[in-house]
């Protein structure tokens, strides 16, 4: 048997908790017939479920068998295969009667035969021939009669019997070491003739011991046929009681022959045989020939089933009767179930009971000091409810929270035993065992906890062989760890085994029904292992006791959402899962954020909080934009809508005046206007003030005043962020959540009320449901809508370029031009071979020059490594290596180049890519620096063009950038550049200057003429079309190429590629 | 106003009667919570015109109702003379904010008479009956039909 008494004390009354409530719902199953309500089947499968899951690790092989048994026909009645009808409920309610008086006998359950009832629920699920089993069921029905309800005669030495009494109670009452009375009163002689109540004299009884059981022998009473009246009636009392017997008689005030002391053998148990059981609760009335009947004949056929009249068959089983009179007195709720009782400590009652006692006392002072105006005495007084309310604060708090250690100590047990059984060897380690939790949540977080760690045990953990097959140690791991973090009580429980495998997962889901195929596919691999938590759903192959059957994962998620929780699953397959479970410390206290509007405060919770920030009335015109209707904030660079709380819940806006204190109706139509003094008619001011007012408003602008500054709570749920306007933002407080009357359900905006230091009662906000009443989403939309087209419109006038990104140091992100890599190369830096200043590797039979960046630009090293990537650049018709960090990535951006701020050696300038900084490394000029001597050609063309007369190009490109970088290559080499921005520029500019111009180059897309335009205007006007049109691209496609080829570009080149453009257009100059 | 000192007998039903609206209504003693005049009322915007507000009633979040409002009669006037009757409705504890309060009537039950199906433009479905005295019509409200959602 199981030696922590205080473990098996929690499960017994857990186990009993979850059995309260099964036989309304059975009986309502029942009554729904083959209308099945699953939610209901579910609390009963679930209570089922939990018993078993308990008695599993407890060793209590009888209870979880009988629940194991109990559980299979609920889940053929969830699957649908079973239709509940109102015997298969009777045999279910049976054992479920079964499984409570083993849970309340829990040291003898193991010995308990309960054989009957498994054969009846197999013979359920087995499904054949279900009428012999119908004659069975009675039969095993009476036998369990006598089971549940042991009785014993027992023989006075006089002779007599006083029979059939309750076995049990005399047991109990033996087991806590008590004696046994039987008490004989005269009814006449004792109570009538000496006037006393026999009401009185149990009550008193009551006092001294435990009554078992009264009754009156009527045998004793004699017949009418005795001669004379019958002098007594007996009136029969059997007590257990502490005292002993010579005290009886004084306590009693019965003579000593009338009480008699009940030992051992004169107890004799009655054989369980079905034809021997006389009735349960047996009248002496009805026994008053002492010869008991056959059971059926006696048993009372049940009035108040609820099954439909043509079920009342005469098997009707007489256990029936109990519970439809249970479920009556429960007042007939079905479903609907919330557990609220809290076991507390009576030491600690009692410290509460004297508190109050002690309020109560203080209170009658504070009265009388109040009444006589006595000031020494009420403040005494004052003071003495000071201290009492705090220590009674403290008290019932105390009362609420509980270490986790409660909870988790059993899993220790559970782990051992289970591995045990399933041939896994398994660490368990516990952390955090003193994080403390209102007992609430921790009674509620047991059942999640038990399901994920036997889970983790049962399908996480692999067995020994299969983990060193996999290369782990053959010893798994299960660590459970509570902590506390930011106002939360986190428990994590992560395993090393085998982790979940997203696909399988989806498969099995779409296989069961759960979900769609076309849904599974735009599933990221999270998402897909979040569906374990779907209802139905389970991994597990086979049905086993330890876990499986799809409750688990389901019942977790509910009642971790039931307590505000959230729980989160991170798994990588192969290496372990980790399940994160986020809890409130209670669900009473909440922090929040206190705000007002108008004269009324709002508490914002500390959850869904994210910031505050006020914006000065100064800034308010350049912070605050509109998009369409909406205001938003621009907030480190996003958009953040505004909600005005006071227009979302329709409060008249108020301002105080700063100057005179009074409080004004706010004017301002929205948040970006200035509040501006208009005379309003009807608004009760004088002119001689209104002027005194004039003149003081001259003298400070009000524009500039604190008050007039936009306070703004930054707040989030779930998608949506949004910033709260309010007039004040007050403390940060702890506040008790109250519920708020039915009448005000219907205002979604509140979470509930609390009541403030001042007594005043203040609304809290639900920010998800304030986001879904402004139609949020439709606001954010338009914002997103505008800024996406903002970029779409920039996207469109900005080119987009393919950039290979790299990393120097670490920290240092750079970017060059794709179209001018040859390739990239790994070698090992041991290959590296330094020549003079210069390093070299030995490539392709010949030697491949080596470079870092920051032999040229103001950079960090690279760091050393083993290995270098090297990007090989042509320039000159040489290559050159480039030694740079991974990951080296090719990616198409849009440029917005920043050619000013980072501009040093060898960068032509900077842009974010991917939330980096990254440099734009110009690969020419870092070959030109270390290498100026490759380029003598270029400058002698160039000095020889100056000599000449210079060759003049008219280029036309958009972007600044571009056209900066393009137009120094074009300087350097000895060309003129005249710049256009667009095509249509760059028209007016030909047209003006067509004498001088030798060369055009073009962008193609440019806003207003793009470069196809602008070639055909030029080549279909005899006096241009001799010009030759070089088109610059970013992305040459082969539908861009026809296109141009058709209006007669005359070269296609890729921007940044320098050298081959440079020659393109020397060719075309003839240079 | 009947004013009685009699014993109350069995068959006695005790009724608390107050003004709201021009009308004179009663209210059965035994769904009264208590009688006070807090007014630290909390406005809750959105919510149903005839709500009040909310008050702190000894830690315990109370709706208040104007009564007025409620019945299809005139808002509640402020003056000193208000009270809010604190009433409990299905487990929850509600405050009826009325004009004034009057006095407790003891009838009995056979004296109440059938409702008509409205008295001065109050909906006879608010009213259980209505309780002649010599010089009064008292309407008895229904306190839970008056406060259905």
């Amino acid at each position: 048997m199981f030696e922590d008494d205080e473990t098996l004390q929690m499960y017994i009354e857990e186990s009993l908790d979850h059995l309260a409530d099964i036989e309304s719902d059975l009986l309502t199953i029942e009554e729904g017939g083959a209308n099945i309500d699953i939610d209901l089947v579910n609390n009963v499968f679930r209570a089922a479920h939990s018993v078993k899951g308990g008695a599993g690790f407890m060793g209590l092989t009888t209870i979880k068998n009988l629940a194991h048994h109990l559980e299979n026909v609920l889940g053929m009645i969830r699957n649908r295969e079973l239709i509940p009808d109102s015997k298969k409920i009777s045999i279910l309610l049976k054992g479920f009667d079964e499984l409570e008086s083993l849970l309340n006998n829990i040291q003898t359950s193991n010995d308990i035969d309960i054989s009957a009832h498994i054969q009846a629920l197999e013979n359920i699920t087995s499904a054949s021939a279900p009428e012999p089993a119908q004659q069975e069921t009675i039969q095993q029905e009476e036998q369990e009669a006598g089971q549940i309800e042991a009785l014993a005669d027992i023989a006075l030495q006089d002779g007599r019997k006083f029979q059939q009494v309750a076995l049990k109670g005399i047991e109990t009452s033996k087991a806590e070491g008590k004696n046994i009375f039987l008490v004989e009163y005269d009814l006449i002689g004792d109570f009538q003739q000496q006037s006393k109540n026999p009401m009185a004299v149990l009550n008193n009884l009551c006092k001294t011991g435990t009554l078992i059981e009264t009754r009156i022998d009527i045998t004793g009473a004699g017949t009418l046929s005795d001669p004379g009246m019958p002098g007594k009636i007996p009136f029969q009392i059997l007590l257990a009681s502490i005292i002993e017997y010579d005290m009886a008689e004084t306590l009693f005030g019965v003579a000593n022959q009338c009480i008699h002391i009940i030992t051992d053998d004169m107890i004799s148990a009655i054989a369980g045989r079905a034809d021997e059981i006389p009735p349960p609760l047996p009248q002496p009335i009805e026994t008053v020939e002492a010869t008991p009947q056959p059971a059926v004949a006696v048993h009372p056929v049940p009035v108040n089933t609820p099954a439909p009249a043509s079920e009342k068959q005469p098997d009707k089983p007489a256990i029936m009767e109990t519970p439809v009179a249970k479920a009556q007195e429960k007042d007939g709720t079905t479903g609907g179930k919330t557990q609220s009782s809290l076991r507390v400590n009576v030491g600690l009652l009692d410290t509460l009971m004297n508190l109050a006692g002690e309020l109560v006392l203080s209170r009658n002072q504070l009265l009388q000091g109040v009444n006589s105006s006595n000031v020494k005495a009420t403040e005494l007084s004052s003071q003495r409810i000071d201290m009492i309310t705090s220590e009674l604060q403290e008290a019932i708090m105390r009362t609420r929270m509980q270490p986790i250690a409660n909870i988790l100590n059993k899993f220790t047990r559970v782990v051992r035993d289970l591995s045990h059984q399933l041939g896994k060897s398994i660490e368990l380690e516990i952390e955090g065992k003193d994080v403390e939790l209102d007992k609430t949540i921790l009674e509620s977080i047991n059942d999640p906890l038990t399901h994920l760690v036997r889970n983790s045990v049962d399908h996480g953990i692999e067995t020994p062989m299969e983990r060193e097959q996999m290369g782990k140690k053959g010893t798994g791991k299960i660590i459970l760890k509570a902590f506390h973090d930011a106002g939360q009580v986190n428990i994590v429980i992560s395993d090393d085994g085998r982790g979940l495998d997203p696909d399988k997962i989806s498969s099995s889901a779409i296989a069961k029904g759960l979900i769609s195929e076309s849904r599974v596919e735009e599933m990221s691999d999270k998402q897909k292992t979040e569906l374990i938590f779907l209802p139905g759903f389970s991994t597990a192959k086979e049905v086993t006791d330890v876990s499986g059957r799809g409750v688990g994962m389901d019942v977790v998620v509910t009642n971790i959402e039931a307590l505000g929780g959230i729980i989160e699953l991170d798994s990588t397959p192969g290496q372990g899962t980790d399940i994160q479970i986020k809890l409130p410390l209670t669900l009473a206290i909440i922090p929040s954020q206190i705000t007002s509007v108008g004269n009324e405060r709002y508490a914002v919770p500390q959850v869904n909080l994210n910031e505050l920030l006020r914006i000065p009335a100064s800034q308010i015109k350049e912070k605050i934009e509109k998009v369409g209707d909406a205001d938003v904030v621009r907030l480190r660079g996003e958009l953040l809508p505004l909600l005005n709380l006071a227009d979302m819940l329709g409060i008249q806006r108020t301002f105080v005046d700063p100057e005179t204190g009074e409080e004004r109706e706010e004017r301002r139509a929205r948040i970006s206007d200035r509040r501006s003094k208009v005379h309003i008619p009807g608004e009760s001011s004088n002119l001689k003030e209104q002027a005194k007012e004039e003149t003081k408003r001259a003298k400070s602008d009000r524009r500039y005043h604190a008050s007039s500054a936009i306070n703004i709570a930054v707040v989030s749920a779930g998608a949506f962020k949004y910033g709260l306007v309010v007039d004040q933002l007050h403390d940060s407080e702890e506040i008790v959540v109250k519920p708020v009357g039915r009448h005000l359900k219907k205002c979604t905006a509140y979470a509930g009320a609390t009541i403030m230091g001042d007594g005043k009662v203040a609304l809290i906000l639900d920010i998800s449901n304030l986001a879904q009443m402004a139609e949020l989403s439709a606001v954010a939309e338009a914002g997103r809508n505008a800024a996406k087209t903002a970029e779409e419109e920039a996207a469109a006038r900005a080119d987009k370029v393919a950039l290979l990104t790299f990393k120097n140091n670490e920290k240092e992100h750079f970017a060059a031009p794709l179209s001018i890599v040859e390739r990239i190369e790994r070698i090992k830096t041991s290959d590296i071979e330094q020549i003079g200043d210069l390093k070299v590797v030995q490539y392709r039979g010949g030697s491949l020059p080596l470079y870092e960046l920051s032999q040229v630009a103001n950079v960090e090293q690279l760091p050393e490594r083993d290995q270098r990537e090297v990007i090989v650049f042509k320039v000159k018709d040489r290559e050159i290596g480039l030694m740079v960090t991974p990951p080296v990535d090719a990616q198409e951006v849009v440029l917005n180049v920043d050619s000013a701020t980072l501009k040093q050696p060898a960068v032509s300038g900077s842009m974010i890519i991917n939330n980096h900084t990254t440099l734009l490394v110009d690969i020419f000029e870092l070959v030109k620096t270390l290498n100026p001597e490759w380029f003598d050609a270029e400058a002698q063309a160039a000095a020889t063009m100056a000599e000449d007369g210079e060759k003049i190009l008219l280029f036309a490109e958009d972007s600044a950038f571009f056209r900066n970088q393009v137009k120094q290559f074009m300087v350097e080499d000895g060309f003129k550049v005249i710049e256009a921005e667009d095509g249509l520029i760059a028209w007016e500019l030909l047209k003006e200057r067509v004498e001088e111009i030798d060369l055009v180059v073009t962008d193609l897309e440019m806003p207003n003429m793009d470069g196809f335009e602008l070639t055909k205007r030029i080549k279909s006007d005899p006096s241009y079309s001799h010009l030759g049109v070089i088109a610059l691209t970013s992305l040459a496609s082969e539908a861009h190429i026809e296109k141009g080829k058709s209006v007669g570009i005359d070269e296609y080149e890729i921007k940044l590629d320098r050298e081959k453009l440079m020659a393109v257009i020397r060719q075309h100059t003839n240079l | 106003m009947e004013k009685t000192t009699k014993e109350t007998t069995s068959n006695d039903i005790e009724f608390s009667t107050f003004y709201v609206g021009g009308a004179i209504c009663g209210i059965d003693i035994l769904n009264i919570q208590e009688i006070n005049k807090h007014f630290e009322i909390t406005q809750v915007p959105q919510s149903a015109e005839y709500v009040k507000g909310i008050l702190n009633l000894r830690g315990r979040i109370v709706t208040i109702i104007d009564l007025g409002k409620k019945l299809g009669l005139a808002p509640v006037a402020p003056s000193k003379d208000n009270r809010n009757i604190i009433v409990n409705s299905d487990d929850e504890h509600i405050g009826l904010l009325v004009d004034a309060i009057s006095d407790v009537v003891i009838t009995q039950k056979e004296n109440i008479e059938s409702a008509p199906s409205n008295i001065g433009n109050i909906k006879g479905k608010y009213f259980q009956g209505v309780l002649k005295t010599k010089d009064q019509l008292i309407g008895i409200l229904d306190i839970d039909e008056v406060l259905k959602e």
